[in-house]
């Protein structure tokens, strides 16, 4: 049965008189003139036109429900979304029929407010189907009062020994190397994600955690790029025995395993046999959760599993610190093709092909002696005569292992073992060679911890091989194309278009870097990662100036200027909304 | 003189009752204050008399009639239609229906010469109403709504539309029904005249709500503004002498 059709629209309607005032009008579904409705409907009954907003003052986020902050822009279109959230009456009801839901916004816009009036003001249109079939629209303006309230990550940041899980993360060798990659490993997955705060140490650092499970998603992804072995503990702090519920404090210590990029190995015999029976002598060329070797002679690869080197630890016969490491200059280089070698692994062709016997001198001797040495390097194909590089003098070094010392003094082992070529200022030996540098990282927001506050005559000699260390580390990003691909670096103020200035024939170099693998949205001025510290929210810095509004456009939502703020109206008269077509339900498209 | 009314603080008292020139029937009420109402108006002309069908008191919307019968759907049980035929006079015919559209107040108005009747109803139903009440019968639409007993409320003096009915199909019914017709509403605007107003050709009742501008408009077309009652037959001769010329002239 039909109940209500669509009239006839052909046909002149009659005119009927208003219900109200007796005045003669088309019909509408109210039958009322226009002013008669307007001067009975209150379109805004039931919608509250001042709410509370409460904004932290320490991270400027902006409590959203139940405990949850955001962090948003002025003017911005996640601020509006939490004001609309605030005004009651405007959402529909759910469950109970009830309420006087039934209200289509229509339209939102941002009222200018004086900055520090702790105010912030919306016009709101709304429209309201105050009988059945007419709609009426009204404008009127809701006011929000902001206060100040700590969240509850700045809470934690400001209450003393807040943390619940302590992640003590440490490496014991002599230098920073492993941390300042760890570093940026942690930047670029945002994997210091709600730590409370985070300290270095001696030789390694700490992570304070607000909860338990922050802290194992930390060492999870720690198991992700680094070998590493966990040990966890707990402390009691207090217990309820009634309810059956104790507080503890955790504390997870991770040990990083000593070996690092560049250091040289001289494996033990079984462990060389397992891994496909390479030589013992090899260099570590990357690592992750596997360890990567790589035989400097040969070129052949081999990965040394995390569980593998725990099982039986062994140390490094040279650590790769720049008070080890000789710079070398290369005179001439020849390529080596190896063999095929059915009993042994193969050596893969790319590494093959990139191998070359390389004829070097160290850079001291030059113009004192003509001692020249030939070696094979897995480095070669990167070389051209002139090239400074540096690497392991093993005529003059000592040798920690008694094995790998013995078959140095008998020659078994090569006169020296490339670990990488230099680039730029560095390989030319200028001293601002660093600060020419055309790339540079983020840093982590880190305290130093107590131990490290201690002399002052330690400090800066703590201080100067920090220096060294960082040096090191941007070598050997610069010598190292996959690396790099595992953090961010951004451009630094030197890097310049058309900066190609050496490279005419390197073609073969595909480690140098470019400068097309730079991110250039580094904030040079602010301080070193501090918007990242609780969250991952990024504020905007204070000191960057917005224009009334600007925002707002952006974001394509109306703005009542400064001027125009003024004649704002708290209320506008509600008037009838034309184009509801008869028969079909208000707000059915919803 | 058309009275306010109100059923249990609803509006709508055609729901609840329906009226003819020869019999009122009102549903069946907590207090007797609706009921009271037309008694006070109406006892001294015709039986005013209490009602059910199918044990519901919504009277008005299942029911229809005029001076001479009055037509109940199938659901009334047979005590209900005892009691009508007991309680209405000899002369009114009191007729079940079996009619798939049992709410007969919407599907059918009338007054005592023609009915227009919804375009869904049986031919069986179109026959008995046009036997029983004696009148011929249209099917219609009246402002685009099928349910032209809701939409329409016409007499023998006159009658209301649908506000949105066109002007072209106004002057259709009006010289099919033979009696003055005007587009208006009920309670503060309302458009379901079957609903809001109860009507005879010398009484009306109207829910609660309804503006003294929509009663002034009531009053003129239903001849209802006259004082004394003979002056008033006299006025209704006239007009039922007078009719067709009238609206000859006025088309």
């Amino acid at each position: 049965m039909e109940v209500a059709q669509h009239p006839t629209t052909t046909g002149t309607l009659p005119t009927i008189l208003c219900c109200q005032c007796a005045t003669p009008i088309t019909p509408n579904p109210s039958n009322t003139c226009p002013s008669c409705l307007a001067s009975t409907a209150d379109v805004t009954r039931g919608i509250s036109t001042e709410a509370t907003l409460h904004q932290c003052r320490g991270c400027q986020r902006w409590h959203c429900e139940a405990g949850k902050w955001i962090g948003c822009d002025l003017e911005s279109r996640e601020l509006m979304t939490l004001c609309l959230n605030n005004v009651s009456g405007l959402k529909q009801k759910r469950k109970d029929g009830s309420g006087g839901g039934r209200v289509r916004l229509v339209d939102a816009a941002w009222v200018w407010t004086e900055p520090h009036s702790m105010r912030l003001k919306i016009r709101l249109t709304i429209q309201r189907e105050v009988v059945t079939g007419t709609i009426l629209q009204q404008s009127f303006l809701v006011i929000f009062i902001v206060r100040n309230q700590q969240c509850i990550e700045c809470q934690a940041a400001f209450r003393q020994g807040s943390w619940k899980s302590l992640v003590q993360v440490r490496q014991r060798v002599g230098h920073k190397r492993t941390f300042l990659y760890l570093e940026q490993l942690i930047l670029k997955h945002g994997a210091h994600r709600g730590c409370l705060s985070i300290e270095t140490f001696r030789d390694g650092m700490d992570f304070y955690f607000p909860d338990k499970g922050k802290a194992a998603r930390f060492i999870s992804f720690l198991e992700d790029v680094v070998p590493m072995k966990v040990k966890s503990s707990k402390k009691l702090i207090g217990t309820d025995d009634k309810s059956n519920v104790s507080n503890y404090k955790y504390t997870n210590l991770v040990e990083i395993c000593t070996l690092c990029k560049d250091d040289l190995l001289f494996l033990p015999k079984k462990l060389a046999r397992t891994i496909g029976n390479i030589s013992r002598l090899v260099l570590v060329k990357n690592i992750s959760n596997v360890i990567q070797v790589i035989d400097p002679l040969t070129g052949q690869t081999a990965n040394i599993e995390s569980d593998a080197y725990w099982r039986e630890t062994f140390r490094p016969i040279i650590t790769a610190a720049r008070t080890r490491l000789t710079r070398f200059v290369v005179l001439g280089k020849e390529p080596v093709f190896l063999e095929r070698n059915h009993s042994k692994k193969a050596v893969g062709k790319k590494q093959r092909s990139k191998l070359a016997s390389v004829t070097a001198a160290r850079e001291c001797d030059l113009g004192l002696n003509d001692s020249q040495m030939e070696e094979r390097s897995h480095l070669g194909y990167l070389m051209k005569s002139g090239d400074v590089c540096v690497g392991y003098d093993l005529t003059e070094a000592q040798l920690v292992d008694d094995e790998a010392e013995e078959l140095r003094t008998s020659g078994k082992l090569p006169d020296f073992v490339f670990v990488r070529k230099l680039y730029g200022g560095v390989a030319s030996g200028e001293s601002d060679a660093a600060k020419k540098r055309m790339f540079k990282l983020q840093r982590l927001d880190v305290k130093k911890g107590e131990e490290e506050s201690g002399r002052k005559k330690k400090k800066d000699k703590d201080a100067d091989m920090e220096n060294v260390d960082e040096e090191d580390f941007m070598q050997e990003l610069e010598a190292d194309k996959e690396m790099r691909t595992r953090v961010n670096i951004y451009k630094s103020g030197v890097a310049k278009g058309g900066d190609n200035d050496e490279d005419d024939n390197d073609d073969d170099d595909d480690q140098k870097i470019t400068l097309d693998e730079l991110l250039d949205n580094l904030v040079l001025d602010s301080k070193p990662d501090d918007a990242d510290m609780g969250d991952d929210e990024e504020i905007e810095g204070q000191a960057v100036f917005i224009t009334d509004g600007e925002r707002a456009a952006k974001d394509n939502i109306g703005y009542v200027g400064r001027e125009d703020a003024l004649h704002v109206a708290s209320k506008d008269t509600a008037v009838p909304v034309a184009g509801n077509s008869w028969g079909k339900k208000f707000m059915d498209d919803l | 003189m058309a009275t306010r009314a109100s059923f249990e603080n609803t509006n709508e008292i055609g729901v609840f009752a329906s009226l003819t020139n020869s019999y009122c029937l009102t549903g069946i009420n907590r207090s007797e204050n609706f009921y009271s109402v037309f008694e006070s108006q109406l006892s001294q002309h015709i039986p005013v008399i209490h009602a059910t069908v199918a044990g519901c008191r919504f009277v008005g919307r299942t029911t229809v009639g005029n001076r001479r019968g009055l037509l109940v759907p199938s659901t009334a049980t047979d005590v209900e239609l005892a009691h009508l035929r007991n309680s209405l006079p000899d002369s009114v015919v009191v007729q079940r229906i079996e009619e798939r559209l049992s709410a007969l107040g919407n599907v059918v108005a009338c007054n005592d010469h023609v009915a227009l009747v919804h375009p869904d109803v049986d031919r069986e139903t179109e026959d008995v109403i046009g036997d029983v009440l004696g009148v011929e019968v249209f099917r219609q639409i009246v402002g685009g709504q099928a349910l032209v007993g809701s939409y329409c409320k016409f007499t023998n003096m006159g009658g209301m539309v649908h506000p949105r009915t066109t002007v072209e199909d106004i002057e259709e019914l009006s010289s099919l029904l033979q009696v003055p017709l005007v587009a208006g509403t009920v309670n503060r605007g309302s458009d379901v005249l079957g609903g809001g107003l109860i009507v005879n050709d010398w009484s009306a009742f109207v829910g609660l709500d309804t503006t003294s501008t929509e009663i002034s408009v009531i009053e003129n077309i239903f001849r209802l503004s006259g004082g004394q009652g003979n002056q008033m037959g006299q006025q209704s001769n006239i007009v039922t002498n007078m009719r067709s010329s009238l609206i000859d002239q006025l088309s």
